[in-house]
């Protein structure tokens, strides 16, 4: 299989200077941006974004025209770009910053003509310095010609664009904690009801939050048309998506790709192959936060409903191979490790009980476990995402807590008897 | 009204309120969800996830938190299926596994929701092995508050009060997740006026006030519930006591006075009760020294005088007396003389106010459903704390706040408009036209307004807010809240006819026309704006009986002190509030020594000198209260201990006050009060005078800048008399002029009609060396 490059193409075809709005321009940069303005309307716009059928790119896939057209009537409304990326194992976003702001950018000019916006946000995560520093420059070099701040293209419309630095706390990527990381408040997920940031977000303002591929993916929507979008991939999963391959795999890295083959193939052919021609023991389809896939699974489809079929979630598009050696509760002990640094505090179970899950795994990793662990895990599991279901029922306000749940639940699934055997049977006196 | 909505929880079918939460629609109908953060009076934020419930959803059944799920018509709720149960376990044993095993030696055990929850819906046992959470055990996070960490089940009440409610937002949330924790931010202790409240709705014992910590177990409390009459308001308490020791007063949740907060001193200016200085046995002054005697000598002596039928008799009374205390009082006077008596109220800021009809006067619950408040009285977060929070709460659900005076500067700070020295003049007369204030028009003109109006300052003329309040009168559907802010001052223009204050004392009493003067529970001398003139007077006094329960500036100047008990806990009675509310006060502990009621002292002389008297009861008194009550409603206790009457009966009425008109003078300081001072019972109350142990005045900029004030403190001279304060700087200040508290000793001797020097300290202390 081969990539399919729309949002990668000027990265890749000037990779010196990428960052830079000369270079930008010099490939017909802001042209669509400029077209849209003095010839478009935002009905247009939002139909070419229906019409192209894009789903979110920061994990949950909520198709963006839908989202775009609950926003509600307000005569101060937001956009606000989601550029937290703290998944493990996701890496695309970083690129789309680092080395194309200005797409970025663009695609934030359209999305605010189309919604009527005129202050935008990006939020970006704070150990991304030197991405932040590239959006910053675009946005200073966007604002010197123009393209920012009042009458762009000497249309009638104004846009303000102000670029903010999170202080490193992956729940800031929940949309809600986000906004409330924006407003200069503890970075705690709202309640919701009847918090929903198309209704009451920013400053309890309607608020437009999208991922950083999302609204990347804008420019070429408009420039190629709704329906040519909607030709790539399959249904259900239209367009090219950035996908962060890591883990045993020979060449690891952010592959721009068609959704709709099998993670096999991609792992085959772009991520050549697994280290030492090893087998996978089990691989994960999409962050962190997704159950897990064992190493007879690797045909199912890479798409977003293919993987939610099969009880996981294609998520924010990391993928990571684990071999045949891995010691999977190590593993899965690291991810819970991270959810229990990660959570907020709000919530009693994810609170307490994630920092609980790691104690009892980190017991077991290495081998002071006891027969009766693996019930308490379960149960602990159980007391957080009542069910242990997928997609995730909690008892939490928002999904960390259960994310911290899914590794557990695949390795007690799946790969029982390796967790068995890392307990001691006998008791040396 | 909201409309109706119908539920099944549980397989019944019940109703609510449609703007109910589900945990309080559940509640009313008699469900009880178990809960930590959620509490009634503060902003559901869904943290502790006790509360979870099962609701059906057309995507099937759906757990969520009860405390933040509005309710719709036909929902469907279960609130004890397998799954909520399975829930609620969980969160008992997440919040268990790191709470300390403490409970034996906690305050809160014995009253405490985590227990009690762990008891009802707990997991019984415990599968975590670890070790737990450690944090430094308690820490001072003010003068009166401990936090203990490790007992903190993060249930964000303590902040949410402090933010939402008390407007202080002094403790926070630090770290995140397993590391969070409740604190103060560096340097910056939890001073607050109502930090108490926080301890009382902590439903563990991680914060705990000094005052009660290890001193009871719940289950030894004895309690009852009586009325606060530290200020007008009259927030309802419940009293704790112990071995009759008085040791604790909590707040009650009153709907329409104090919804179940206090502010500190309410709640800690109890401990004196226990003091040892208590006055125990009747005291006389021979030669200046005070030897102990028998009452009944006492009232053997004091039978003589008033039986020589020419003894001209005057009042000074305190405003801390139930109003049976004020009517036994009033009967002593019919039956010694038939001339209509004046009875002098320990007030500086007394005057005529406003009261016309009686559908002018305002409720505290009219405050929210205002359009706009508008005040112009002493600062209400100083000196009717709890009022100060009604008034943000209804500023808070969009009532817009008009403030006038300088010295409102805690009210300037939530106010929509705040009119300071550009507006008013500096003997606090509007300058302008109120008519042509374009601010307050586009509030008030037309609406529902409740003023707020009362003296801010004795400097300031009778009849300055009188321009104000007609023009809200003509201009608006104006209620009015008089804000006569001392204790049970409402109880006595009930139950007293001709009243008057400190500054017709002063102008009135003389030798000329009085042989015998009662001061009960007043204590002038110490603490009066005329202190200097009022204690000249009562040297040249021929027989002064002073009633308290301490000795103090005032007593030591008379020829008999009578030790009497405390309204606070001692004794039986009624008080009447600011909107003319009148409740119950209770005894819960016994007093020390002699002591006797006021009203028992007096009825027992009466009965001693051979006087008409029909009332030796407090319930005779009682009955005689509200004379001029004829409703059936009357506020006797018969009505008021009624369940249905417990937080107490409003009776309007119009009092018989005849201050002489005071004109406004060229004011040379302004005096006030401050909620922490060092009267005689905040003396002897130890938490209160740690709270109150600082002596600073507010001067404005100018006077900065002019005396070169440089070091924070700053020394005020007038004549011998010196003293060093602190100084804070008051931007709302007109220039020029200084801000006195005069509940303080130390800054009450100068004499305010004369000038007072203020110097640097550092200044003086380089005299002092040379």
């Amino acid at each position: 299989m081969n990539e399919t490059i729309l949002l990668t193409k000027h990265m890749r075809d000037n990779p010196e200077d990428s960052h830079l709005i000369e270079s930008y321009e010099k490939n017909n940069g802001y042209t669509t941006a400029k077209n849209t303005l003095l010839n478009s309307s935002p009905e247009n716009i939002l139909e070419e974004i229906k019409s192209s059928n894009i789903r979110g790119r920061g994990g949950a896939g909520f198709p963006t025209g839908v989202k775009w057209g609950f926003l509600a009537e307000d005569e101060d409304r937001y956009l606000v770009i989601n550029a937290d990326e703290s998944e493990p194992g996701t890496f695309k976003d970083r690129i789309l910053l680092e080395r194309d702001p200005h797409q970025l950018i663009e695609g934030m000019i359209i999305t605010c003509f189309s919604a009527n916006i005129k202050e935008a946000f990006i939020y970006i995560r704070g150990e991304y310095a030197k991405p932040a520093r590239r959006v910053q420059q675009a946005v200073e070099q966007a604002y010197e010609k123009g393209y920012l701040g009042k009458n762009i293209f000497g249309s009638e419309v104004d846009l303000d664009i102000v670029v903010h630095l999170g202080a490193g706390a992956y729940i800031c990527g929940e949309e809600t904690a986000l906004l409330n990381s924006l407003e200069g408040r503890r970075g705690e997920p709202r309640l919701k009801p009847p918090y929903f940031p198309a209704v009451k977000g920013l400053y309890m303002k309607p608020t437009l939050v999208n991922n950083v591929e999302t609204i990347s993916s804008v420019p070429w929507i408009i420039e190629n048309g709704g329906e040519e979008y909607n030709k790539l991939g399959v249904e259900g999963s239209t367009g090219t998506r950035i996908f962060s391959l890591s883990g045993h795999v020979n060449n690891p890295g952010n592959y721009e790709i068609e959704m709709g083959t099998s993670f096999g193939e991609f792992v085959d052919t772009l991520g050549g192959g697994i280290r030492n021609n090893k087998k996978v023991k089990a691989y994960i389809p999409g962050g962190a936060s997704a159950p897990w896939f064992r190493g007879d699974q690797l045909d199912i489809k890479m798409t977003i409903d293919d993987v939610a079929n099969n009880n996981s979630m294609l998520g924010s598009g990391a993928v990571v191979m684990m071999d045949e050696d891995t010691n999977l509760v190590s593993a899965a002990k690291s991810i819970v490790s991270f959810f229990a640094h990660e959570s907020c505090g709000q919530c009693t179970p994810c609170r307490e009980g994630t920092t609980w899950l790691e104690m009892i795994l980190d017991r077991i990793a290495s081998g002071r476990g006891r027969t009766s662990d693996i019930n308490l895990l379960l149960d602990v599991c159980d007391n957080i995402s009542p069910g242990l279901t997928w997609p995730p029922k909690m008892t939490t306000i928002c999904p960390l807590g259960p994310s911290a749940v899914s590794p557990i639940t695949s390795l007690m699934n799946d790969f029982r008897d390796e967790v068995e055997s890392l307990i001691p049977t006998k008791v040396l006196l | 009204m909201s409309d109706k909505v119908n539920l099944n929880v549980n397989g019944i079918d019940i109703q609510s309120d449609s703007n109910k939460l589900l945990i309080e629609a559940c509640e009313d109908s008699g469900i009880h969800i178990p809960r930590f953060c959620w509490h009634k009076r503060l902003d559901p934020v869904g943290m502790c996830r006790m509360c979870l419930v099962e609701i059906e959803t057309p995507r099937g059944k759906m757990l969520v938190p009860s405390c933040t799920t509005e309710i719709t018509d036909e929902m469907v709720v279960d609130t004890e299926s397998d799954v909520v149960k399975k829930a609620q376990e969980g969160v008992l044993e997440f919040l268990l596994i790191n709470h300390p095993l403490d409970c034996p030696i906690c305050d809160k055990a014995g009253e405490c929701p985590l227990q009690d929850q762990t008891m009802a819906y707990g997991p019984g046992e415990s599968r975590f092995v670890e070790e737990k959470r450690h944090f430094e055990k308690p820490i001072n996070i003010s003068e009166i508050i401990l936090l203990d960490r490790e007992r903190c089940i993060l249930c964000a009440r303590c902040t949410r009060f402090s933010d939402e409610i008390s407007g202080d937002p002094l403790i926070e949330f630090i770290q995140r997740g397993n590391k969070t924790e409740v604190n103060t931010f560096p340097n910056e202790p939890f001073k607050s006026y109502f930090s108490g409240n926080t301890v009382q709705i902590c439903p563990v014992g991680a914060l705990t006030s000094t005052s009660y910590r290890f001193k009871a177990r719940p289950w030894d409390l004895k309690s009852t519930r009586s009325t606060c009459n530290g200020c007008s308001m009259g927030c309802s308490i419940e009293l704790n006591s112990s071995q009759n020791k008085m040791l604790r007063i909590l707040g009650v949740d009153n709907d329409s006075v104090n919804q179940g907060w206090l502010c500190d001193k309410g709640r800690y200016n109890f401990e004196y009760l226990n003091s040892e200085k208590r006055l125990k046995t009747p005291q006389k002054s021979i030669n200046n020294n005070f030897v102990d005697v028998e009452i009944q000598d006492v009232y053997s002596e004091l039978s003589e005088i008033i039986q020589d039928r020419k003894t001209k008799v005057n009042f000074l009374l305190g405003s801390n007396l139930a109003n049976e205390d004020y009517v036994a009082f009033r009967e002593f006077s019919k039956s010694i003389s038939d001339t209509e008596q004046s009875f002098y109220i320990n007030d500086d800021l007394l005057y005529q106010g406003h009261f016309g009809q009686d559908n002018e006067l305002a409720k505290i619950d009219d405050l929210n459903s205002s359009d706009a408040i508008v005040v112009w009285a002493e600062d209400l977060k100083e000196k009717m704390p709890v009022l100060y929070l009604r008034v943000r709460q209804a500023v808070k659900k969009g009532v817009k706040l008009i403030v006038f005076g300088h010295t409102n500067k805690t009210l300037s700070d939530i106010a929509d408009v705040f009119y300071g020295k550009e507006t008013v003049s500096k003997n606090f007369e509007i300058i302008k036209d109120v008519s042509k204030l374009n601010e307050i028009k586009n509030y008030v003109i037309g609406k529902n307004v409740t003023a707020i109006i009362g003296k801010s300052t004795p400097q300031q003329s009778d009849d300055s807010v009188t321009e104000l309040f007609e023009f809200l009168r003509s201009n608006s559907n104006t209620k009015i809240l008089n804000a006569y802010t001392k204790g049970n001052i409402y109880g006595a223009f009930q139950t007293l006819e001709n009243i008057k204050g400190t500054r017709d004392f002063v102008e009135n009493i003389s030798g000329e026309n009085t042989d015998l003067l009662f001061i009960v529970g007043a204590d002038p001398v110490g603490r009066s704006f005329y202190s200097n003139q009022i204690k000249s007077i009562i040297e040249n006094l021929d027989t002064v009986v002073s009633l308290d329960i301490f000795n103090h500036e005032t007593a030591e100047l008379s020829n008999f002190v009578i030790p009497v008990s405390s309204t606070l806990g001692e004794k039986e009675g009624s008080f009447t509030n600011i909107e003319f509310r009148t409740s119950r006060i209770d005894k819960l502990v016994p007093s020390p020594g002699q002591t006797v009621s006021d009203w028992e002292f007096i009825t027992s002389l009466m009965n001693f000198a051979g006087l008409s008297n029909d009332s030796n009861s407090l319930e005779d008194l009682n009955n005689k209260a509200f004379v001029n009550i004829e409703t059936s409603s009357k506020p006797v206790f018969d009505n008021l201990d009624k369940p249905s009457n417990l937080d107490g009966i409003i009776n309007v009425y119009e009092p018989a006050i005849n201050t002489s008109e005071n004109n406004s003078t060229e004011a040379l300081f302004y005096t006030g009060e401050k909620l922490y001072g060092d009267s005689v019972t905040e003396r002897h109350s130890e938490s209160i005078s740690l709270l109150g142990s600082k002596k600073f005045i507010e001067v404005s900029q100018d006077i900065v800048d002019k005396f070169n004030l440089t070091s924070g403190q700053c020394s005020m001279v007038q004549g011998d008399i010196e003293t060093t304060v602190s100084y804070i700087i008051n931007d709302n200040l007109p220039n020029d002029l200084i801000y006195i508290p005069i509940n303080r000793r130390d800054l009450n001797k100068f004499d305010f009609s004369k000038e007072i020097k203020v110097l640097p300290s550092r200044v003086k202390e380089a005299l002092n060396v040379n």
